[in-house]
């Protein structure tokens, strides 16, 4: 992702919500990865880890949610702060 | 992967460990329920492992040593077991909320706490903490090194105060134990909580307490403990009057095969060590543009972590980029060290913090200073 790139993020009360909707997205074929949550988006209910979401598996996510009733705090955007040099390697 | 979050847990752990669980696994009856050769093997191990922990802590007597799960349930038993409604206690702004949280619950049980305030290098003013104690303060409770600056509290210095108010003096060394000298009685500790798998390099699921003769903890839980089986009360006597339930033989058993290992590299060695990986570390991250460090780094003796923070990024982003980009294993945000981020004013975004451990490398620190300063140049 580069800076200024709206990044997704699914926000929990605790790591056992997160990882069972992690399992259940990741079934679902949708692109999600566990990423440490954001201070500034973290708020009060929502703990330390997040799933980061394409900007276009948000919907796909939201589906996913509602038809397992999965338990979730919060969907929520930022834009990236960091250029990523994750392409340095190719 | 190169693992800088050895605060949370040294992942990388001594061979003989992992082997002494697996031999357990196979051989380990359960310490102090019958007879047999394996309840025996266990109760041996479970004692040995006892008297290894008091010689390493100064604690005078090796069945004052008591297991628990980690520190959390240690300082738990410590500080619910002596501190009662309207008890006087004083803590700082320094500490985990392992410590932290017992104490708010005591305290809206009727307990009265006061905070000693840290300063923005994340330092605590001893003359603030003399000033608190007073008649009736039952106990002293604090930490040995902040989990977060690693900063180390002069303890000697604190149990004297303690010591001459009539105070406790209880310590949670969560990030010492392990990683620099402790010695109880020379400190003047009353209680000592510790967790076996950071500096001890043990598995997690072990730790406990070690309490210095004369000092009275009411158990907070009670049952099985194979002996004296048909009263109705839990023993009197250390360790089984703090140990209902099977213990953790399994991981002390891991537990005791790593202080073996501890005391065949010395704790002397594994300080310098550890020391100079986070100098390094310290000495080329402080002078980046861009990059601030938060600490006491004139102490001579601290705990081996850098907590820092990279222009104005959120910490988890950089967290994150450090792992997805560098294969480099942090741990940002908050640290359940609430008080000492609101000393530091690093509230809003957290700290990035980078913890150092005898398994560490020089080429590992230095690879991490060069992730950190590609992240500083934006």
């Amino acid at each position: 992702m580069a800076e200024g790139d709206l990044r997704w993020y699914i926000l929990f009360a605790n790591y056992e919500q997160g990882l069972a909707l992690h399992g259940l997205l990741s079934d679902a074929g949708i692109k999600n990865r566990i990423a440490p949550a954001p201070r500034a988006i973290q708020g009060e209910l929502s703990c330390g880890m997040s799933l980061l979401l394409e900007p276009d598996a948000v919907e796909a996510a939201r589906r996913c949610i509602e038809e397992h009733h999965a338990e979730y705090h919060d969907i929520v955007p930022l834009a990236g702060q960091i250029r990523s040099r994750r392409d340095k390697y190719c | 992967m190169i693992y800088l979050d050895n605060a949370a847990t040294t992942l990388h752990k001594p061979p003989q460990v992992m082997d002494a669980v697996v031999r357990a696994m196979t051989a380990m009856g359960n310490a102090a329920r019958g007879a047999h050769g394996g309840a025996l093997e266990a109760a041996r191990t479970v004692y040995n492992t006892r008297v290894k922990l008091a010689r390493l802590f100064g604690c005078p007597r090796p069945d004052h040593v008591i297991f628990t799960a980690n520190s959390t349930e240690a300082l738990n038993i410590a500080i619910s077991g002596l501190i009662r409604p309207g008890d006087h206690v004083i803590t700082t702004d320094c500490e985990h909320n392992s410590v932290l949280r017992p104490l708010y619950r005591l305290e809206e049980g009727g307990a009265a706490l006061d905070v000693v305030p840290a300063d923005q290098l994340g330092r605590v003013a001893y003359e603030d903490l003399e000033a608190l104690l007073r008649p009736g303060t039952r106990a002293v409770v604090c930490t040995h090194a902040s989990n977060l600056t690693g900063n180390v509290l002069d303890i000697a210095r604190i149990g004297e105060m303690a010591r001459r108010r009539g105070a406790l003096l209880i310590v949670d060394a969560s990030q010492t134990a392990g990683a620099l000298p402790i010695d109880m009685e020379a400190m003047g500790i009353d209680v000592l909580c510790f967790t076996g798998h950071k500096g001890l390099m043990g598995p997690q699921g072990t730790g406990g307490l070690c309490v210095r003769p004369g000092v009275e903890i009411e158990p907070w839980k009670v049952g099985g403990s194979g002996v004296h089986s048909y009263d109705r009360r839990q023993p009197r006597e250390y360790p089984t009057r703090l140990e209902a339930g099977t213990l953790n033989g399994h991981g002390i058993a891991g537990l005791s095969a790593a202080l073996d290992f501890l005391q065949e590299v010395g704790l002397e060695a594994i300080e310098a060590k550890e020391r100079a990986l986070m100098d390094r570390f310290y000495q080329a991250v402080s002078a980046m543009d861009g990059v601030t460090v938060y600490g006491d780094f004139s102490q001579a003796r601290r705990s081996a972590i850098v907590s820092l923070n990279i222009r104005d990024y959120d910490s988890a982003a950089v967290s994150d980029e450090l792992s997805e980009t560098y294969g480099i294993a942090t741990r940002p945000g908050a640290h359940c060290a609430p008080r000492m981020h609101q000393a530091l004013g690093t509230t809003d975004r957290g700290a990035v913090r980078f913890s150092f451990s005898w398994f560490n490398t020089q080429e590992e620190v230095d690879e991490a200073i060069r992730a950190v300063g590609q992240l500083a140049e934006g």
